[in-house]
């Protein structure tokens, strides 16, 4: 192990620059969360909570954390339901214009959320309809659908076309096939798909930013406190966003790989 | 409905899986190609006294092509997102190649994880957190003038620098992931029958792992592109408007004058630019293989 | 045709509308709302209402909810309001100057005088011209402040600040900071060049160009309020120009080093207004918030909120000592007399004044 890295000693000297350099805002902007003091810059006065009361006692704050959590649920679920389905056609049937489908779902991957965000911000104003959670939530899914439909429908490979024949032959329906048949198996798939899609919209801010109106989500509250006032606060409330990612990103890793690993 | 001897289940069965592409598809024209299409309408209007006309005219897109210091958002966008992706692949690349190659199997996933979980750090203050960082009195500063490496600070924040960097960091992670998924991908067999053949190491990383890598370094560098010259909040906090992106622009627009018709000519121009780069580089991409 | 044109509907509707919006409805109904509260007032201010001290005690009284959306400038106002739908707002605060122009667009409902505790407020504020239109009142000053110049007393010379020159001053080269909001930086550059800025008109912008292009070299960075707070706090500039109370006051208590003020050639005024939206539901109960913001208890909590500091419209407002200090309580007589407002020009002008500042940030 030793002998090993010693002859490797210039990749381990580049590692831990890389890892040095890739944690840095994220050590600092958790470290002055804990300031004991008005101002999250140097010196550091030492570890206090007082920001995370503060932050917890912020009812919009609280309000749109909520938000937050159920508008990144309920897209990302509809999103992946509205992926697996199209994966499941797309791999079953040899369906009309096949390049143009597939070109149409994978499309939003190539336009960036302001533009998304636009698009739909002036939608609304031309057919009068008032800005909400679920503009936002259509928002997400606009921005999540590709990407569950890319992952899901990587992992339908040739055995799950003989599955279903197999289903078929014994007589199971379309709909018994697709739910006690195909999606046990791509369960790990439909997760992560289903995690990813979680945590990017819990994380998106500009078309939630142009497409909410009173009820807003997190990153919105988020970007009006940095506006507000330089405050500890705001790296408390990073701090919490990422630590809210990073268990699901977590439980992700460990659900999709132990599926895996119990295959091969 | 169903004529005698037919089962009715073979009905329902040929109907659910003819239409599971069905909603996913309405769904994309709806809510993503008709707003589009609309944004493409409005460009053609104009805002005059505080009121949307359809005028239908190109005189925002010649107001846009005409004005050099709007002109120039478009330029200042395009240089950064590729200072930010030339920059970005020259870091990720090694760190790439050491994951795959040089840290023991058993650790990858391990550092890997650990490499790209920043990513999900809040996007909203990633840039802020960077701010504190590099301005005057920030940890780098303070830090470089405690060892005595510096006795006045340096001017880091505010400026394209800043904004590179916090594009840089972000991507760094991004493209890591794409390039090491390739790479994991080259089969073992190929470097060792090159050695085999009396190909040094070098002559095996130009003439097969590079060139084998180039589809994971293609579909991250487009997503690189497709989100970073899109992006607001990192030029906005860090770049501290010295100069215009072409989405500070496009909000100038919209939050301070609700001018709809010029931030669409804006969105479209940016559009475009991803149309091209993913024609020139489409060959390599293979977005399903991600 | 109209089946077909029905059929199709029904069916997008069934496909891509239902589903999100059946799961959106279910979740919003499960959704914790905070409180069983009776009533909500929806309110459209500047971030200095977001304040828990100043909005708590009137929920309470109330038993109802205030939701706050903050916007910065009177374009972000409007461009909010033309994108919402009519009863959508209740309680409006916005710059005095601007609000003739909201009045004309048929936004205001007109105040009744005799509710409104106008003998306790400064004289200067409550002028007709910007609160009345047709001889009737649509709007009640709350709160006002300067556009002048915040600085680190120790990294420049106080007695530099005085003058409006300040801003083509090559010792700060590199080292100014510029609150982003195009006209009233605009409107100083006209006040240096001896024009008032009610009188600036099509012919004076390409000279008032001139000179804003001009301070470009000087300048490290513009930004909204947090961002130059940000850079004078870190130490990355030593000035905010087009800044003043509203960017230090707030910080002066653990930064005393701090300082603003105004211009010797005149002093640029802004003054937040509170008005009530014509379509408002809830007429009595907006009625009531802008009583509870003017009394001397909400004035206090408001010149002293947390986003930013400014001065309280109402002479009773109760502020401590240092807080008087900080706000330059006592020298708001001078400085009103020799201040004009700032307002939002005409909209040919306004959106060309929008253009010269892009131009502006854009210039290497």
């Amino acid at each position: 192990m030793i002998g090993h890295w010693k002859k490797n000693f210039l990749a381990v000297v580049y590692l831990v620059a890389a890892l040095f350099f890739i944690y840095i805002p994220v050590v600092v902007l958790v470290v002055f969360s804990f300031q004991d003091g008005q101002l999250p810059v140097p010196p550091f006065n030492g570890p206090s909570l007082q920001w995370y009361e503060k932050m917890f006692s912020n009812d919009r704050l609280v309000e749109s954390l909520i938000n937050s959590v159920v508008v990144a649920i309920i897209s990302s679920l509809l999103a992946t339901v509205m992926g697996f389905l199209a994966a499941y056609g797309m791999a079953r049937h040899d369906i009309r214009f096949r390049a143009g489908v597939r070109f149409i779902l994978m499309a939003p991957l190539t336009v960036s959320y302001l533009i998304i965000g636009i698009g739909l911000l002036i939608t609304l104003n031309i057919f009068g309809i008032p800005k909400s959670l679920l503009t936002v939530g259509l928002g997400h899914i606009v921005i999540n659908l590709p990407l569950c439909f890319a992952i899901i429908y990587s992992q339908f490979g040739g055995h799950l076309r003989n599955i279903d024949w197999a289903a078929r032959d014994l007589g199971a329906s379309d709909f018994q096939t697709l739910t006690r048949v195909i999606a046990p198996v791509m369960k790990p798939s439909l997760f992560a798909a289903f995690c990813l899609s979680a945590t990017l919209s819990w994380d998106e801010f500009i078309i939630a930013f142009l497409l909410s109106r009173f009820e807003v989500t997190l990153p919105v509250i988020i970007f009006e406190m940095l506006r507000a006032g330089l405050t500890p606060e705001v790296n408390a409330a990073g701090t919490m966003v990422f630590a809210i990612s990073m268990v699901t990103v977590a439980i992700a890793a460990i659900v999709v790989s132990v599926n895996f690993g119990a295959r091969k | 409905m169903s004529a005698p001897g037919k089962p009715v289940a073979a009905n329902i069965q040929f109907e659910l899986s003819r239409w599971a592409v069905h909603p996913a598809i309405i769904f994309t024209l709806v809510f993503f190609i008709i707003p589009l299409v609309a944004m493409v309408i409005i460009s053609f209007w104009q805002r005059i006294y505080g009121k949307l006309q359809a005028s239908w005219t190109v005189a925002n897109y010649e107001k846009f092509f005409g004005r050099d210091y709007l002109l120039e958002a478009l330029y200042n966008s395009i240089e950064v997102t590729l200072l930010t992706l030339a920059i970005s692949i020259l870091l990720a690349y090694p760190l790439a190649y050491i994951l795959a190659y040089k840290v023991p199997s058993r650790w990858q996933r391990f550092v890997l994880i650990l490499t790209v979980l920043p990513f999900w750090t809040a996007y909203v203050v990633r840039s802020y957190s960077w701010l504190l960082i590099i301005s005057e009195n920030g940890i780098l500063n303070v830090a470089l003038i405690a060892i005595g490496l510096i006795d006045q600070p340096l001017e880091m924040a505010y400026g394209r620098g800043a904004t590179v960097l916090g594009f840089v960091h972000f991507f760094t992670m991004l493209l890591t992931l794409t390039i090491y998924a390739n790479l994991v991908q080259i089969k073992a067999s190929y470097h060792k029958a090159a050695a085999d053949l009396g190909a040094n190491p070098l002559q095996i990383f130009f003439r097969i792992t590079f060139p084998l890598s180039i589809p994971g370094v293609a579909v991250g560098a487009f997503i690189t592109f497709v989100i970073a010259i899109g992006d607001y909040i990192t030029p906005q906090i860090l770049g501290g408007s010295t100069e215009v992106l072409v989405p500070q622009a496009i909000m100038l627009q919209i939050a301070r004058a609700a001018n709809f018709p010029m931030a669409s000519v804006m969105s479209i121009t940016l559009m475009i630019v991803v149309v091209i780069v993913y024609f020139i580089i489409g060959k390599y991409l293979k977005m399903d293989r991600i | 045709m109209g089946s077909l044109r029905n059929t199709i509907r029904r069916k997008v509707t069934r496909r891509s509308f239902v589903a999100g919006a059946a799961g959106f409805a279910a979740a919003s109904a499960v959704l914790p709302k905070t409180g069983h509260t009776a009533d909500e007032l929806n309110v459209l201010v500047w971030c200095d209402h977001a304040d828990k001290k100043l909005l708590a005690p009137f929920e309470a009284k109330h038993n109802i909810k205030i939701n706050v959306k903050t916007y910065e400038g009177t374009g972000a106002a409007v461009s909010i309001i033309e994108q919402s739908s009519p009863g959508d707002w209740d309680v409006l605060v916005i710059d005095t100057p601007d609000v003739p122009m909201v009045v004309g667009k048929g936004l205001l409902a007109p105040m009744d005088e005799s509710t409104l505790p106008l003998s306790d407020l400064l004289k200067p504020l409550t002028s007709a011209a910007f609160n009345h239109v047709n001889g009737v009142r649509y709007a009640v000053p709350e709160k006002f402040g300067y556009y002048g110049v915040a600085y680190n007393k120790e990294k420049v010379n106080p007695a530099d600040m005085r003058s409006a020159q300040v801003m083509w001053n090559n010792k700060y080269k590199g080292r100014v900071a510029v609150y982003d909001y195009y006209f009233p930086t605009m409107q100083l550059i006209a006040i240096s060049m001896g024009i008032k800025p009610d009188a600036i008109s099509m012919n004076d912008l390409p000279k008032i160009r001139e000179k804003l292009l001009a301070m470009k070299p000087n300048i490290k960075m513009v930004g909204d309020i947090v961002s130059v707070q940000n850079a004078l706090v870190n130490g990355d500039v030593d000035m905010i120009i087009n800044g003043a109370e509203f960017v230090v006051s707030g910080l002066m208590p653990t930064m005393p080093q701090l300082d603003w003020t105004i211009f010797d050639e005149g002093g640029l005024m802004w003054i937040q207004g509170l008005s009530v939206f014509k379509d408002s539901k809830k007429k009595k109960l907006a009625f009531d918030f802008v009583n509870h913001v003017l009394s001397p208890e909400g004035q206090g909590a408001l010149a002293t909120s947390e986003c930013y500091w400014a001065m309280p419209a109402n002479k009773k407002a109760v502020l401590s000592a240092a807080e008087k200090k900080i706000l330059r309580w006592d020298e708001q007589a001078a400085f009103l007399g020799r201040s004009v407002p700032s307002t939002i020009g005409r909209a040919d002008i306004d959106s060309e004044m929008l253009d010269i500042w892009t131009e502006f940030l854009q210039k290497k």
